[in-house]
């Protein structure tokens, strides 16, 4: 079958052995690739039995029938395991060009079990694999280490974690080519538990494409849709993600101070316009994407990727920073030592948040940016403050008796979308399948921007519609894997006919939002299977009882339990959150059940 | 006079950040807005209509028609399509 390269490799990092086997494609054709068919590969390796951080635990590297074939951002790839930081199904995605080798080595799948004795990397070169000792790079930053493994973007590609994947933060990213990163959810601590350095990927194989004419008119169609959309060709390539800013806290949306206010005073000192201005170098972007919505910036002590919106929200407003300079310093920090800017900056706050209350003894403060540095190097390290830290805000605040202070959803930190003025993104955040995350769904383009309409962000009723489709979209986007900003520019259904272009397997377009459906159901049997109930889909009680006392979103907290009883209603699940056996049988998940 | 901000792109285009316009409803300020600068003109208007995407708010509220009425104190921010938020 064209698109999949049907083989699966299982490495044992404690036998230091592998073996390949084929890839059951009927599972492939049910769950694609990337998200889906890691989690259903996860349903069946990890029970609730097994600790994240223990060698039952596995990574699961999956790329898509997409995957290296040319295709507009087609570079992507994803890591499944259980969430060291939530206990639920993890999957986090990650561009570049790693994922693009990853496919040319002949793999769809990578399994990586166990724990090696001592630390070790991993070389996939010309279809051999080699166990290298990493006792010498243990302790290497991510930058470093990048370049001593002899990244080449084209043609050698490193997967890698710094220094806080090996002190076992559970805010811990696994980074690829450099600074692209697999960052929420702590994978990179799932690598360091099992000593595992590093994944070095070399290949030769080309994908396979079914229909090559179909295909490449298809390329050139994406192409003129993407050129012709305002939002890919202008709106992300000149001021990247971080140009919400604005927009965000002018509509009383942008959390702040760890969610005590929705609008920041300092907002415009670190918008996408204050970076485009003053800091930007040039643009960048991964492999096969035109879009190049990438950001490279300077400052006078560090150049780098990003920041992102999130990140630079999650170091300025919800920190209460306004110094731009040192939340770019801070991005490049994390990214050098492998941690997820929004977990750690939200954990940040919510550390600076309970000093200046009294409940803990530390110096952190509301717009303290000569804090940031230090507190991220700490965290990394798990010294000082930084063992707390390292943990993330929920088990931060629990320690200190404060968990309401915590701003996560299912102990994942949230991003800078304040729920209280985004009815929508409230539900999101809290029925997201692995915890608050703007990435299982966003409701930003329909509740601020207008995309593809505008719905009234405080309406309630219906909005658990809108917000389903969004988590099952996302789902298959996920799943194919591309870039979701391709989808800015290109309608859910044309990715159906280029998937039967590519595979030689018809789906129809409704197909794709059922794909979607499919995994989103499986993931949520896998957090019931793992003891995740109804109860656990909820916010902060802050964003359900504290309303903003100024701004356009005065007066309103998020209303989330009418939303939930009609969102369990509209997915087809029992009132408790659970899926009903129609529903599964419907998604052919009736094995599962 | 109602204050008019501006954002992303359209500042080039303006010059400017922030105007002080007349107008009693935000299509008038629209309108004498564009007046005031053509350029800006293009970058928001396509045959007299909004250009898809384009995003305006009176006081940090999505304006659905534009026949809202404006006083003095009102602040009107103007955003050109915009994008984001899906960063992994």
């Amino acid at each position: 079958m064209s698109g999949w390269s049907e083989k699966v490799l299982e490495i044992d990092l404690g036998t230091q052995t592998y073996k390949t086997y084929p890839l059951n494609m009927e599972m492939a054709r049910l769950f694609i690739g990337g998200r889906g068919l890691g989690a259903r590969l996860l349903w069946e390796l990890v029970g609730p039995e097994v600790d994240p951080l223990s060698p039952e635990n596995v990574l699961i590297f999956t790329n898509g029938p997409l995957t290296g074939t040319g295709y507009q951002t087609s570079n992507r790839f994803s890591v499944t395991t259980k969430s060291p930081l939530t206990g639920t199904v993890l999957d986090a995605n990650s561009g570049g060009f790693w994922g693009m080798q990853f496919k040319k080595t002949g793999y769809d799948v990578m399994i990586v079990r166990g724990k090696s004795e001592k630390p070790v990397w991993i070389e996939i070169k010309n279809g051999a694999i080699a166990f290298h000792d990493a006792s010498e790079l243990w302790g290497m930053r991510v930058f470093a280490l990048t370049e001593k493994l002899g990244q080449d973007n084209n043609r050698r590609n490193v997967l890698c974690i710094g220094p806080a994947g090996e002190n076992l933060s559970r805010m811990a990213a696994i980074m690829n080519d450099r600074e692209r990163a697999l960052a929420r959810g702590g994978p990179g601590a799932v690598m360091g538990s099992k000593n595992l350095k590093a994944i070095v990927v070399e290949g030769r194989e080309r994908p396979v494409i079914e229909d090559t004419d179909r295909f490449k008119f298809m390329l050139y169609e994406t192409r003129k849709l993407l050129a012709a959309s305002p939002l890919t060709s202008q709106a992300l390539p000149e001021f990247g993600t971080a140009v919400l800013m604005n927009i965000m806290n002018n509509v009383g949306a942008l959390a702040t101070r760890n969610h005590q206010q929705t609008q920041f005073e300092g907002a415009e000192s670190i918008s996408g316009e204050e970076l485009a201005e003053k800091y930007l170098v040039k643009n960048s972007a991964c492999w096969a994407c035109p879009i190049g919505c990438t950001r490279i910036s300077k400052t006078e002590k560090v150049e780098g990727e990003g920041p992102e919106f999130e990140s630079a929200w999650a170091f300025g407003a919800q920190c209460g920073i306004d110094d731009l300079p040192a939340i770019i310093e801070a991005n490049t920090l994390c990214n050098d030592l492998g941690l997820d800017t929004i977990s750690v900056g939200s954990t940040i706050a919510c550390a600076m948040e309970l000093s200046e209350k009294g409940y803990l003894d530390s110096d952190l403060r509301f717009g303290r940016a000569d804090m940031l540095a230090p507190a991220i190097e700490a965290t990394a390290h798990r010294r000082d403050i930084g063992a707390d830290l390292a943990d993330g805000s929920l088990r931060l605040a629990a320690k200190y008796h404060h968990p309401e202070l915590s701003m996560s959803a299912k102990g994942m930190e949230m991003p800078a979308y304040d729920p209280r003025g985004l009815q929508g993104q409230g539900l999101l955040y809290a029925t997201s399948n692995r915890g608050g995350c703007h990435m299982r769904g966003n409701m930003i383009g329909l509740e601020v921007l207008g995309l593809p309409k505008l719905v009234d962000r405080f309406q309630v009723q219906g909005k658990s519609a809108f917000v389903i489709l969004s988590q099952n979209s996302n789902a298959a986007i996920d799943s194919l894997v591309i870039c979701k900003f391709t989808n800015m520019g290109v309608g859910d259904e044309y990715f159906a006919r280029v998937l039967s272009a590519v595979t030689g397997v018809q789906y129809a377009t409704t197909e794709m939002i059922k794909v979607g459906e499919r995994v989103w159901n499986l993931e949520r049997l896998y957090n019931n299977r793992e003891g995740f109930t109804a109860k656990d889909d909820t916010l902060p009680p802050r964003l359900l009882n504290e309303a903003p006392v100024d701004g356009p979103s005065q007066g309103w907290v998020s209303n989330l339990a009418p939303m939930l009883k009609e969102y369990y209603r509209t997915r087809g699940w029992d009132e408790n959150g659970v899926p009903t056996r129609k529903k599964l049988v419907e998604l052919g998940l009736a094995d599962l059940a | 006079m109602p204050t008019v901000k501006l954002f992303a792109s359209l500042r080039k285009f303006a010059g400017t950040k922030e105007l002080s316009i007349i107008g009693a409803t935000v299509g008038g300020v629209l309108l004498e807005l564009t007046r005031q600068n053509p350029l800006l003109g293009t970058a928001i208007l396509d045959g007299g209509n909004l250009r898809p995407h384009v995003v305006i708010t009176l006081n940090g509220r999505n304006v659905i028609d534009l026949n809202d009425s404006v006083n003095e104190q009102d602040v009107i921010a103007i955003f050109p399509p915009i994008a984001g938020g899906q960063g992994e």
